[in-house]
This record gives C-alpha cells, structure tokens and sequence, in this order.
C-alpha cells in the first residue's frame, strides 16, 4: 500500500424517484481509495452501500435513479462526467466488479469461456486464442480444478462457490487497480465463505489490486480491509483505518455494530447486544440525525439537523453530535 | 436425446389415442345424423346408405373399424362430398393452408420479436408507445374484421390486390398478402408484446449487470446476453400461436376465399359431414402435438439448463 | 404520539397513512390514462346495454323495404329515400334513352319515387332518423347495433363467471388437495390445453341439433373449454399460499379445509382472478363474434356483433356503413376491455412476472 490516492468520492449523492417521493439512497458520500489498498464499507441493509459503488461506475438505473451530485475522481478524472465511450474502457478493465449472488450474476445462456473471453479481448487485445488461454489461467489462479475442461461447460454446472471463483477470475482478468465487491460472501455457504475471502486477499495482495468490499459482515472486515466506513441512511457516519475503529468506536451506531457480534471471549451467560429498532426507510427524510429514534445518546439536537463531519486527521472522521463544538 | 426424444413421441401416442376416441364418440352420440336433414329419403333409400358407410353396424365394430383404417392413412369416405375421400380432400387443401400458416407465423415471429425489441429498448419514449398501441390493436380487432377492411381499403377502393382467391404462380404472391397479414395480425401483436416484456425482465437482470460492469457496448450486451434468454418466452408461445393460427385460419379461409383446410372444416361442421369432421381434428391435432414437440426440443437447445433425462 | 388515534407516524414523528391493497391499487389505476379511458367507454357500453329497452331506439328487428341500406343522415328516413330515387331516376335517364332494359327500371322507380311522395308526410315511418344507416332490410343499424352488443355482452359476462367459477373449484381442489387428484386433473387439463379450443366449439355447434337456443348451447360451449388458464392459475396460487405462514397459523388455530379455502386462500387469490376475468371477457365475446361470423353462433332474429359484421362484409362495397359501425362499436369495447385489464394487472399485482 502506498500514499498515492487513485480514487477519491467527494460528497456523492445518488437519488431515487419513486412514487411515493425522492429516496436518498447516498446522500454527501466522500471518502478515498489508495493503491493496493482494501477499504470495507459496512451497513445494513438499505443503507446504500451497494448504490454507492454501482454509482462509482455510473451504473445507476435512470430512471427511476440519478446522481445529484458530487464526484468520483479516478486518478483525476471524473467518471461521472466522461463520455461513455470511455467509461466503458475503464469499467471491466481498470475498475472490475463482483457482485453479491453469483447464481443470477453469469449469463445462464452463455459459457463461461465466452464470457470470459469477451471482457479480455475487449480490453486486453488479445485474440480469441491468447485470451483463451489467459482466462484458464485465471481459473486456474482462482481455484478451479481442471480450468481446460470446465471453462466450456455452463454456470448451471458450477456450485455457488465455483460460481464466484469464476466471477473473481473474470473480475481479476485484466489486471483491474480496483476491485469493487459487493457482498461475495452473502449468498454462500458458511464454509465457503472464508475460502473465497482468502482466495480474494492472496490475489489482490499478488495482483496489487485495490478491493473496496462491500459487506453487512463485521467480521469480514476485521480479517480483510485496510480501512472502512460506516454507512447509515445514505450517510458515512464513521470511517477511519479498521484497527482504530475497532479499538476506539467514536460513533454509537459503530458501538452498537461492534458490540453486536458474538465473541469468543465473552462471559458465558452475557447476553448478545443488538442495536434496537429498524434502519429508517429512507423516502422523504427530515432534516435530524437518522439514527437518532435507535441511538442511547440522542440529544435534542440530533432531531432538528444532520451534524457536521469532525476530521481526526490520518483518514478518521467521525459525524455525531456528540463530538461537535457547537451544541 | 435420442432417448428423450422417443419418450416424447411414444408419449404423444396416448394423447392422439384420446382425442381420436373421444370424437369419434361424441359425434357418434350426436342427435341428427348427415342425411337427417335432408328431405324425407325413402326407408330402403336410407337404409342403403347407411349400409354403405357401415353405420349399421353396432358401435364397438364401427369404432374398431375407424381405428384400423386410421393405421391405414384412410379417414374414410367424406359423406357429402360425394366419390372423394376425406384423405383425398385433405390432401387437396393442406398445402394452402400449411403455406398461409407457416407465412403468417413467420410474420408474426419476425415483425412481433423486433417490435418487440425495439419497444423494450426505447421503453416509455414515443417509439414504445406507438409500438404497444400497435399491438393492443392487434389484440383488440378480430381478425373478421381486420380482413374485410383490409379488403375493402387495399381491393375495392385502391384496387392494389385482389380481393380474394388463390392463384399459383407469381399472381399468387399478390393473393397471399393480404390473407398473410391478416392472420398474422394477433400473434404478431402478442409476440411484440411479449417479448417486450421479456426484453426488459431480462434488461433487469443480475447477469446483464455483470456484463455492462465489464465495459461491453450496449449494443452487444443486447445482442450477446439479452436476446438469447428474452426469446425462450417466445419459443414457448410458438405451440400455443400454431394452434391460434389453425383456429385463425378457419376465418380468413373464409374470408378470403382460400381453398384450405379451414375452410373444408367450416363447411363440414354446417353439413354435419362427421368423417370429414373427424378426420380435420386428426389432421389438426397431429399438426398440433408436432408443433409443440418441435417447440420443446428447440427450447432444450437455447436453454442449456435443460436437461433431456 | 400525534394526537389522533388513528394516525401512525413512523420513528420520525412524520404521519404515515395506512393503505390497503386495494386503496393502493385504485391510486395507480388511476394514474394510468389508458385504463381510466377502458373504465370510461365500457362503462357507457354496460349502461347503454342495460337501458337499451328504455331508450328511445327503433325496433331492432322490424324490417321497412322501403327504408333498405339507406346511409348514416341526420335527416328523416323519407327524405333520405326520395333523394336516392331521384339520383337514380336521373341516372336511369341519363343512360336510359339508348338501352332497352333500363327502360321498365325507370318505370318501376318512377312510380315508386310517386308512391313515396304521396305517402310521405302521412306514415309516421318515414320521418324515422337513421344516424347510422340502415342493413339489408331496411332495420336501423343503431338499434341493432345495440342489441347485438347487448347479447355479446351478456354471452361474454355469462361465459366468463361460469369460466372463472369452474376454473376457482377445480384450481383450488386440485391445488389444496394435491397428490393423485392434482396430478389426475391437471393432466386432464393438459390434455384439454392440446385441442384447438375453437375447433372444438365449431365441432360442438355442429352437434346442436337444429332449432335449439343456440345461445345457451354457445354458453355452454364456450365455457366448457376456457376454465383451463383460470384453473391452472388458482392452483398455482393456492399451493404457494397452502405453506404460508398465515395459513398455518388458521390451521393451529383449528380451522377447517373449507374455512382455509375460502376465508384465507381464495381472497388472495381474488387480485389474480379479477386480472384474469377481465382480459378473458374480451376474448369470449372474440369467441362467440368469430362462431356467429361463420354461421354457427348466435342465430336469426337475435344477432351479436359477429352477426352483424358477417351481414356486413355482404355488399360493403356499396354500403360500408353496414360493416363499419358494428366493426368500430365491438372493436373500441374490446379495445376499452383491453385497456381496463392491462391497467388492472399493472394496478393489482405491479410485480408481476408474467407482463406482456
């Protein structure tokens, strides 16, 4: 990991017409990506994580959605002013994607040779043949046993797990800076939730490629990324590198986040925490904290007006009215 | 799928069986028989012809008698059509009617997918709507309707085609036009309809996702990714649009004065000529129970999570 | 909490206004412009149908000679005649002097287009007001018109509640019993599925003896066959719904089969029968217009629409009105149909799958 910033998101906002009003799915999102560097963004469910990242690579579905706002600076560049002759040479091969289900994410009518081959020739150049040979060896890279033979037979005839072996083989093809991957674990068996997490880690870290990992999982994070942030409603509440907020959780919804997941080392008989209520259905939002119905702290502030964001300095930042000057 | 295949056909034998019996029975035990409405025959008259199409004898023998010639390929003499055979009049007519079928289901397919398409693609813009009120005029206009405007408008008043008729030869094309259109109309309206809306079901899709996060033109995703899996609905609606256009075809016959199948049914079922009757059903379900075998067996080659077992 | 009672509000303190399934459904119904419009024109359609006997029409089936295929006017039947004489007394004329045979035509035309004027101001029957003109017999194509969608109508309506009952019986029995009857009945089913429906009509009129109320017959006829689709998508929804939770809850509580069919099952079912009902009412009264068009449906002196444009389509090259106002009256109700029932399963079930 080096200092050089290849991906900064400055105050997205990415906003959905519906028929019962305006859903702020990402409302002022902001944060940097560094080279080779893993960032985990965490939520619940809804709280815009996934729009977040499809927004990167302005594939957001419009109409209903729209991106208000704001900028995703690759390397400078602004993707969501580039035309889109020139995105699409960036999306699949500088910036890839791994998306959460992979029995609905690969083509069922298509091999899985076509697929793969479809993106390195595109990208890469090479012809048919060469890029062949290339996706088998990415196969091969990803864990899968006998790529020659499997790599012409169809998604159907593959186990979830094998899917997304695939799915990161296919992602990884043309050596990507960024790997955006939206929950790869969620739909899959707990046991080989892991396998595909190390397979993951050891590529990237081999590949220097930079990972922002999308997950509802605590745990993943801890064992995987660099640094994170926290999403609620639309917003980054917290982010900061993974060991600090671990250590030292500023914002109580983070608390809460971390004080739900079951340890090892927790007194027999101690009850699991869990944060109260439900995350916000987010249409029509008023101007308040949106955590502030399931939140300990709450203050009377917190109903009238969204805070400020307090910078720590080194990537921590925190928006909470409890670490705000002006109360 | 040599083995599905012959499981396939060894099962379309009880289905045939079935609809053979049923309607020799129900015709059977109609009231009125063919000569009932003719005047008054004399006894010996009557009895003569009834002797002569064996409808003397009891039912289970005539039944049995059917199915034998059945095997055979006869489907017996035709009751009013005097000296022809059903299978002679069949004969005669099917080619029209399997040429006006196949043109107005090749139509319907090529017109109503690309419609189809394009009304997905364009979805809720001005080339969508005209497209999707296309096609609810298509599903809204009985084709007894559609055919004597169009005879009307293209015939009598602009004298572009004939009115009606079958002529061989190149004049024909001119004749076929219209009847073509005309029957083609609902299935063409049904298919843009449909694969509309599976055009856009797909659009939604995890996979295409993944296939425009790998930078690919949208005009290959459509090509490569959206058509394969948007046709199977269409595929699927072929065997039921065969059987629309057999129904169908009954009326532009008509309408249009083709020497068809259809027709020779109208004409049966206002005669009571039960021999040709049942030998049209045959025929139909035959042409029917085929057409769907087909539907499935290209269904299994697009979609490769089919398994023949 | 607000102070009403009835009124929610959400973590926010903002209100949140309760709706129903139905409530919500009526509010996108009437978004959609198309299906508004459908709701609109059959409800005229139902309307006129129903007071057609109180309205102040001519008989549908009284035939006047003199009045045959006279065109839409807005002036009086007599006047309409006598114009059309004179034109051809003209004509007549015009070519009369070099050909023989035209020659007793002028006559006859003569002393009809006399006989008319002496009798036109006395018989109330001429100053009669065709709107839309007049059929083969000298019968007013609006009255009849009304009338024949009057039986269309009705043979739709009839055939798709006996269609729709059917179909809910044998759906729910072969869905909430399931095993070996399921099996049984939806092979039966399947079979059905593989005739050609029509065909089968045609071949089931063709049985009717002569002289029996072919109406009836067509009724029976027609919804004898269609209850397939509507079974097939009951059964389907009930054995979705048979596990739900709900349903279970009903059981542990001790209801029995029948209350669980028709307390808990078949009301959420209704949104799929509503759907259903109202894209098969156009294509029975297709159905019944398409066997009446050929002669095997609706007979003389009742008419249906299909009656009317198979009459029609006989000389429409001289008198179009004949074919085109039945055509555009049974076309715009199915197309308004269309409309209401697209707009209905959009409305009713917006997730469906199965949008075409």
């Amino acid at each position: 990991m080096t200092d050089e910033v290849i991906l900064q998101v400055k105050d997205l906002k990415t906003y959905f017409h519906v028929d019962e009003g305006i859903v702020k799915a990402v409302d002022g999102v902001s944060f940097n990506l560094r080279k080779g560097e893993t960032l985990g963004i965490v939520g619940e469910s809804g709280s815009g994580k996934s729009v977040t990242n499809l927004s990167i690579i302005n594939m957001i579905p419009n109409p209903p959605g729209r991106i208000a706002g704001g900028e995703v600076l690759f390397h400078g560049a602004d993707l969501l002013k580039m035309p889109v002759k020139d995105l699409r040479s960036i999306r699949g091969n500088k910036i890839s994607m791994i998306f959460q289900d992979p029995m609905t994410s690969l083509n069922p009518f298509l091999r899985i040779s076509t697929q793969m081959v479809e993106t390195i020739v595109l990208h890469q150049g090479l012809d048919k043949k060469a890029a062949k040979a290339k996706a088998i060896e990415m196969l091969k890279l990803a864990g899968i046993p006998a790529p020659e033979k499997r790599i012409d037979q169809y998604p159907h005839q593959f186990s979830g797990g094998m899917r997304q072996r695939v799915m990161i083989a296919m992602g990884l093809s043309c050596n990507p800076e960024i790997l955006i991957a939206d929950e790869p674990t969620s739909a899959l068996d707990v046991t080989i939730q892991a396998q595909i997490l190390d397979l993951m880690k050891d590529l990237t870290a081999r590949l220097g490629t930079a990972v922002i990992l999308i997950t509802h999982s605590l745990g993943v994070v801890a064992g995987m990324c660099d640094t994170l942030c926290v999403m609620y409603a639309g917003r980054v509440v917290e982010r900061g590198a993974t060991g600090e907020i671990f250590a030292e959780p500023k914002h109580p919804y983070t608390q809460g986040l971390i004080k739900s997941v079951p340890r090892l080392d927790q007194a027999q008989g101690d009850r699991l925490r869990s944060i109260r209520g439900q995350p916000p259905n987010v249409i029509d939002l008023p101007d308040c904290c949106p955590f502030y119905p399931r939140c300990d702290k709450a203050m009377d502030i917190c109903k009238r007006k969204y805070p400020a964001t307090t910078e720590y300095g080194n990537g921590r930042a925190v928006s909470c009215w409890l670490y705000t000057e002006a109360k | 799928m040599t083995k599905f295949i012959i499981r396939r056909v060894l099962s379309l034998i009880p289905t045939m069986f079935i609809i053979v019996t049923l309607s020799f029975f129900l015709i059977r035990f109609a009231p009125g028989g063919p000569f009932s409405s003719e005047k008054k025959l004399p006894e010996q008259v009557l009895q003569n012809i009834l002797k002569k199409y064996h409808m003397d004898e009891p039912l289970g023998k005539q039944y049995l008698r059917y199915m034998g010639d059945i095997l055979k390929g006869d489907l017996g003499p035709s009751y009013r059509y005097k000296d022809q055979t059903v299978t002679e009049l069949i004969k005669q007519t099917m080619p029209n009617s399997i040429l006006l079928g196949s043109i107005a289901l090749g139509l319907a397919v090529f017109f109503g997918v690309g419609v189809g398409i394009i009304s997905a693609l364009k979805q809720n813009r001005w080339q969508d709507y005209m497209a999707m009120s296309l096609a609810v005029v298509g599903i809204s206009v009985p084709l007894f309707v559609i055919g004597p405007i169009l005879q009307l408008v293209f015939a009598m008043k602009l004298h572009l085609l004939p009115t009606s008729g079958w002529i061989t030869g190149r004049a024909g094309i001119l004749a076929l036009i219209m009847p073509a259109f005309t029957l083609s109309f609902p299935y063409f309206a049904y298919i843009a309809r449909l694969s509309r809306g599976s055009v856009l079901e797909v659009l939604r899709s995890d996979y295409i996702r993944t296939a425009r996060a790998k930078g690919l033109k949208e005009s290959v995703v459509v090509a490569k990714h959206v058509l394969k899996g948007a046709m199977l609905p269409v595929v699927s609606y072929l065997g039921p649009a065969f059987a629309g256009i057999i129904t169908g075809s009954v009326v532009v016959e008509t309408v249009f004065v083709v020497p068809g199948v259809g027709k020779i049914f109208v004409q049966s079922a206002l005669n009571r000529d039960y021999t040709l009757i049942m030998g049209d059903i045959i025929v139909y379900s035959l042409i029917l129970v085929a057409m769907n075998f087909v539907v499935d067996i290209v269904y299994g080659f697009l979609d490769p999570r089919i398994a023949y077992k | 909490m607000s102070p009403k009672k009835n009124q929610a509000v959400n973590e926010f303190n903002q209100q949140v206004k309760p709706v129903s399934l139905w409530a919500d459904a009526w509010k996108r119904l009437r978004k959609n412009k198309m299906a508004l419009f459908g709701l609109w024109v059959v409800g005229i359609y139902v309307t006129v149908s129903l007071a057609a006997p109180i309205l102040p029409l001519y008989d549908f089936s009284s035939q006047e000679l003199t009045h045959v295929n006279l065109p839409p006017s807005l002036k009086p039947a007599g006047q309409v005649a006598l114009q059309r004489l004179q034109k051809r007394i003209a004509e007549l004329e015009a070519a009369g002097g070099f050909r023989e045979d035209l020659k007793s035509d002028l006559v006859s035309a003569k002393a009809e287009y006399e006989r008319l004027t002496a009798e036109i101001s006395t018989k109330p029957v001429h100053q009669r007001v065709y709107i839309l003109g007049t059929d083969y017999l000298g019968r007013d194509m609006l009255a009849r018109t009304i009338y024949g969608g009057r039986i269309s109508i009705m043979i739709g309506l009839v055939g798709t509640i006996t269609a729709v009952l059917i179909g809910i019986v044998i759906g729910s029995i072969a869905g909430y019993v399931g095993g070996r009857t399921d099996n049984f009945l939806m092979r039966f089913v399947d079979i059905l599925y593989g005739l050609p429906y029509m065909l089968v009509v045609i071949i089931l009129m063709s049985l009717v003896p002569e002289g029996t109320n072919s109406i009836v017959i067509l009724f029976v006829a027609i919804a004898a066959l269609s209850w397939l689709t509507i079974a097939r998508v009951v059964r389907g929804q009930i054995m979705s719904l048979k596990n739900a939770e709900f349903v279970e809850a009903a059981r542990s509580m001790g209801a029995g089969s029948g209350r669980i069919i028709f307390r808990h099952l078949l009301p959420n079912t209704l949104g799929v029968i509503i759907i259903f009902a109202t894209l098969q009412l156009p294509s029975f009264i297709m159905n019944e217009s398409f066997l009446s068009f050929l002669g095997l449906g609706v007979s003389a002196p009742s008419a249906s629409w299909g009656t009317l444009v198979s009459e029609g389509v006989q000389g429409m090259e001289l008198y179009p009105w004949r074919l085109l106002v039945p055509a555009i009256a049974m076309t715009l109700f199915l197309f308004a149909m269309n409309f209401l029932g697209d707009g209905l399963r959009d409305a009713l079930d917006p997730q469906s799958k199965n949008r075409t």
